[in-house]
């Protein structure tokens, strides 16, 4: 049985369709990168699997059980996480604060201090303001935010767009050390190359339908997924 | 006279702060401007003078007031606002100026439209460094003090505070932290109604009580809530309090018909010279 299985998904904020038939799953332990061209629908898929969407039909099973009709907070229960494109921290709440204010996590404290643990940068800026923060401790906070209620899932949308180039290495290093520590990974990346070599599998969309989907390294050596989808080899950024 | 001024100008700024406070609040959380604020002072000064008249204490008259606009405040967002709730905010703003014209109607309908008067015993003014401040004064800035603490404390010490901030920052990162909307938004309404209560308790001791009175202290409390930077608690209170006492210091000056003009100078200045105001943050670009 697959963590998240995607099947036959349509929806989007209006009566238009922006997911247009999306089958994919996400397997236990895995990293799956969702690359695709702009507007093709990468952020849509990420929130009509966090419950987000104003509208989607089709089926979406977490661990086996449908939760397309489920509300966020049912799904952000069953083990779920999302870390949006932008506004991924709470800029006016201190860095503790940031994590103490996630609901539903038992044992809290505990955990707040394994994730200071795990993210030494944010323990030595506990008291800070999150908006104080650098983009690399600012992405920190928003990885241990989304852990806190230690999720079996993490969303993560675009997670290196806002940073400095040369963050971008350590946060997909990060990213790589996620499926150790329980937690598989549905992942939204520009940065399609970069991506794909941490990952275990990519799927491309357009159009709002699946266009490719396979191993990543079958992906970075295709012709026509370079060509069409992830940039030329060694151009920046892509 | 100037030190008795500015004794005055600091209570009626405290006045102005709660007011300002239970307004930006609501502009931080539920993102209107909530004009139904001083008609919910108005409904907490009839509770505490109510309470007062039957027992002669200012504390119950205190825990009346917060009661009662609590319970007008909450009563609001359950019925009017949060049926509204996706609505732009101009109808929100006109919803709230129909929740004010509705509480202000009934509030007239229960309790007539004379001026009703606080019976409070005279007393001499007590010396303090040279200042002859009356004792009312003292008690009133006492209420306001434990009142401001109060909600500080809930806004910054308690849990139900920080997802408050939290949902004032962003409220779609607060939904994917779990955050249940309806339960900040009550605890909002609660937190705002009972310090527009109190304020309103306190305008009606150190003025007089009527329907029309909070509505009329409407713009002080909102001109506040701008100059503090919209959103800022802290900044709400200070700016009351700069206001209370520009008003009240300049009054020798200009006289009593142009200090209110005076406040919105001060505050037009303010604006032009940091328009996001004394503790406001930039928005930040997204
Ligand atoms: N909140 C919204 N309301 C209405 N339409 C939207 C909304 N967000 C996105 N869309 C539309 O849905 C389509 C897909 O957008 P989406 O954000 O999923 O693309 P994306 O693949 O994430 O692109 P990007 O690489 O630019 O982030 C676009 O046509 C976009 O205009
Ligand atoms: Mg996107």
């Amino acid at each position: 049985m697959s963590l998240l299985e995607i099947g036959g998904l349509v929806g989007g904020y209006g009566p238009v369709d922006i997911l247009a038939g999306i089958d994919l799953t996400v397997e236990a332990g895995e990293i799956l990168t969702v690359a695709g061209t702009n507007g093709a629908g990468k952020s849509t898929l990420a929130k009509a699997v966090m419950g987000l969407l104003p509208r989607a039909a089709g089926r979406i099973a977490f661990e086996g059980r449908d939760i397309l009709g489920e509300p966020v907070e049912a799904r952000l229960g069953l083990g779920i996480a999302y870390v949006p494109q932008v506004g991924n921290v709470f800029p006016s709440l201190s860095v503790v604060e940031n994590l103490q204010v996630v609901a539903g996590v038992s044992d809290a404290r505990g955990r707040i201090a394994e994730l200071l643990a795990a993210f030494p940068a944010l323990a030595e800026r506990r008291r800070a303001r999150a908006g104080s923060l650098s983009g690399g401790e600012r992405q920190q906070l928003a990885f241990a935010r989304a852990l806190m209620a230690r999720p079996r899932l993490m969303i993560l949308d675009e997670p290196t767009a806002a940073l400095a180039p040369a963050r971008v290495a350590e946060s997909f290093a990060r990213i790589r050390g996620l499926p150790a520590l329980g937690v598989s990974v549905l992942m939204v990346e520009q940065r399609a190359r970069q991506a794909l070599a941490i990952s275990d599998r990519g799927c491309i969309l357009d159009g709002g339908r699946v266009a490719m989907l396979g191993p990543a390294a079958g992906l970075l050596a295709d012709d026509r997924a370079a060509a069409l989808y992830l940039g030329q080899v060694g151009e920046a950024g892509a | 006279m100037f030190g008795a001024l500015l004794v005055a100008g600091i209570v009626h700024g405290l006045i102005i702060g709660l007011a300002a406070m239970a307004v930006t609040l609501v502009f931080g959380i539920a993102r209107f401007p909530n004009a139904a604020a001083g008609d919910t002072m108005t409904a907490g000064a009839y509770a505490g003078f109510l309470a007062h008249r039957a027992t002669g204490s200012l504390a119950l008259a205190g825990g009346a007031a917060v009661v009662a606009a609590g319970a007008v405040s909450l009563l609001g967002y359950l019925l009017v606002f949060r049926p509204l709730a996706r609505r732009p905010v101009a109808s929100l703003l006109v919803a709230a100026i129909g929740v004010a014209f509705l509480i202000r109607a009934v509030l007239g309908l229960m309790f007539g439209h004379q001026q009703q008067v606080f019976q409070v015993p005279l007393a001499w003014p007590i010396e303090v460094m040279g200042l002859r401040i009356p004792p009312m004064d003292i008690t009133l800035a006492a209420v306001a003090g434990v009142s401001l603490a109060a909600a500080f404390g809930v806004l910054y010490l308690t849990s139900i505070g920080r997802q408050m901030r939290a949902v004032a920052d962003d409220p779609d990162l607060a939904r994917v932290s779990g955050i249940r909307p309806v339960r900040v938004m009550v605890a909002l309404w609660l937190l705002a109604g009972a310090a527009a209560g109190i304020a309103g308790l306190m305008l009606g001791v150190k003025t007089v009580v009527s329907p029309e009175m909070g509505w009329e202290g409407l713009l002080s409390a909102f001109a506040a809530a701008i100059l503090g930077g919209i959103g800022s608690p802290v900044g709400a209170v200070l700016a009351g309090l700069l206001l209370g006492v520009a008003q009240e210091v300049s009054t020798p000056y200009v006289g009593f018909t142009y200090k209110i003009a005076l406040a919105f100078a001060v505050m037009l200045a303010v604006l032009l010279l940091r328009p996001r105001g004394l503790l406001g943050r930039v928005e930040e670009v997204r």
